[in-house]
């Protein structure tokens, strides 16, 4: 056994009075009563105690300076006790438990009707949600699909994505998640679905956009031109005189949900050839010359 | 007693610095829990453990009465925290492979 000055912290010339304090303060920082999740506080506090019974007795402390008794002298008049945890620690349903506390069995602070949603009883849960990702193609979205997944540990799922699906939506799978404990019921799948870009349509709320591109000679003439939409082609009638910038409605061709259906909204963009030969430009500017006309007229003051 | 409980004056023989009318007044606080047979107490090996503990920390570490009884409470609760926490990882520990990580999962998730 070590010293017993050093076990308390104090001087070979320490008062009693510093060596009571000593070992009081040293005893409640490691009653292994007050520490119980502290392995090692017993074997210290009985180091402790020990060292407490050669120095807490003037007589025996004038024997252990002068060399009469060593410090191990000491530890055979410890008697292997007993400390309260071990019989604290025995269980669920410990007599003392409790006490600390007003509340009844009831308390929605107990931890088991925390976890299970009731008293310990039988031990039943509900197995825990389980999350998981996936991405769909923009159409099956909008128009709703069916989906086989592979889950992490390798069961196979059909997954309903409804129409009109958003982005980052999570679909709630009943059942599909851990399986429950003594009988309780499973958890859930959590299925977050991402929607992936569409390379002509846009989603914006109900309503999809896209852009449709046009000859000058259609945007001034008027013409019946296809139109993609997310339900197939259709045949748009764009205007005589229509312009770039300008949007045409098809009523009832956007997103389909149970909060109604969107409209399919198509910008109009007039587009030059990509090789203007000589003829377009020279009667272009010829024209323009006899028929001027400011596109800028409208942020000239703004600039 | 015959129920492996012993008798107050058993107890005050074997516990040090006990005596009679501090006992009276830790049971009449609702310390000390012990089985009541008329005007006989029988105190079980809990009961005498915690005795054994009251006496330590009242007359040895010098810890006023009004303290233990915060000492008390609060120690009763973190056995009851301990003892619940202890009935959960063991049902933790008889999941199976994936529960587990999952659960494991989880925690770390909540740092």
């Amino acid at each position: 056994m070590a010293d017993p000055y050093q076990i308390l912290g104090v001087g070979r010339e320490a008062t009693q009075e510093e060596i009571r304090k000593a070992y009081r303060r040293l005893a409640k920082g490691n009653h292994p009563d007050l520490h119980p999740g502290d392995k090692g506080a017993e074997a210290r506090f009985k180091e402790i105690a020990a060292a407490y019974d050669i120095l807490g007795d003037e007589k025996k402390r004038a024997r252990f300076d002068s060399g009469e008794i060593d410090a191990s002298g000491a530890e055979r008049q410890q008697p292997e006790r007993e400390f309260y945890r071990q019989h604290a620690e025995t269980g669920p349903g410990f007599k003392y438990e409790r006490r600390g506390q007003e509340s009844g069995p009831d308390d929605e602070d107990d931890v088991f009707s925390r976890i299970f949603g009731r008293r310990s009883a039988g031990m039943s849960a509900r197995g825990s949600d389980v999350g998981y990702t996936m991405s769909v193609e923009f159409i099956e979205a909008v128009n709703g699909a069916k989906k086989r997944v592979t889950m992490a540990d390798g069961k196979t799922l059909d997954i309903a994505i409804p129409a009109g699906l958003q982005d980052g939506q999570i679909l709630r799978l009943r059942g599909q998640g851990r399986p429950g404990l003594g009988g309780g019921e499973p958890g859930d799948a959590l299925v977050e679905v991402h929607v992936a870009r569409h390379p002509i349509f846009h989603r914006d709320g109900n309503n999809i956009r896209s852009v449709l591109p046009l000859t000058p000679g259609e945007a001034l003439a008027g013409a019946v031109v296809r139109v993609p939409t997310v339900s197939g082609p259709v045949q748009l009638r764009v205007p005589k005189g229509s312009n770039t910038g300008s949007i045409l409605r098809l009523r009832g061709k956007g997103v389909t949900s149970p909060q109604g259906n969107g409209d399919h909204l198509v910008e109009l963009r007039v587009v030059l050839p990509e090789h203007p030969d000589e003829d377009l430009v020279r009667s272009l500017t010829q024209w323009e010359a006899k028929h001027p006309y400011d596109p800028r007229k409208q942020q000239g003051e703004q600039s | 007693m015959t129920d492996g409980t012993i008798a107050e004056k058993e107890l005050i023989d074997a516990v040090a610095h006990l005596d009679a009318q501090a006992l009276r007044r830790w049971v009449d606080l609702g310390w000390v829990l012990p089985q009541r047979d008329g005007d006989n107490l029988g105190f079980d090996a809990s009961d005498v453990a915690r005795v054994r503990l009251i006496c330590e920390l009242h007359y040895e570490l010098r810890i006023e009465e009004d303290s233990i009884s915060v000492v008390l409470s609060l120690m009763d609760q973190l056995y009851e925290t301990r003892c619940c926490l202890n009935a959960l990882l063991s049902a933790v520990a008889a999941q199976p492979e994936h529960v587990r990580a999952g659960i494991a999962a989880l925690v770390k998730a909540q740092g």
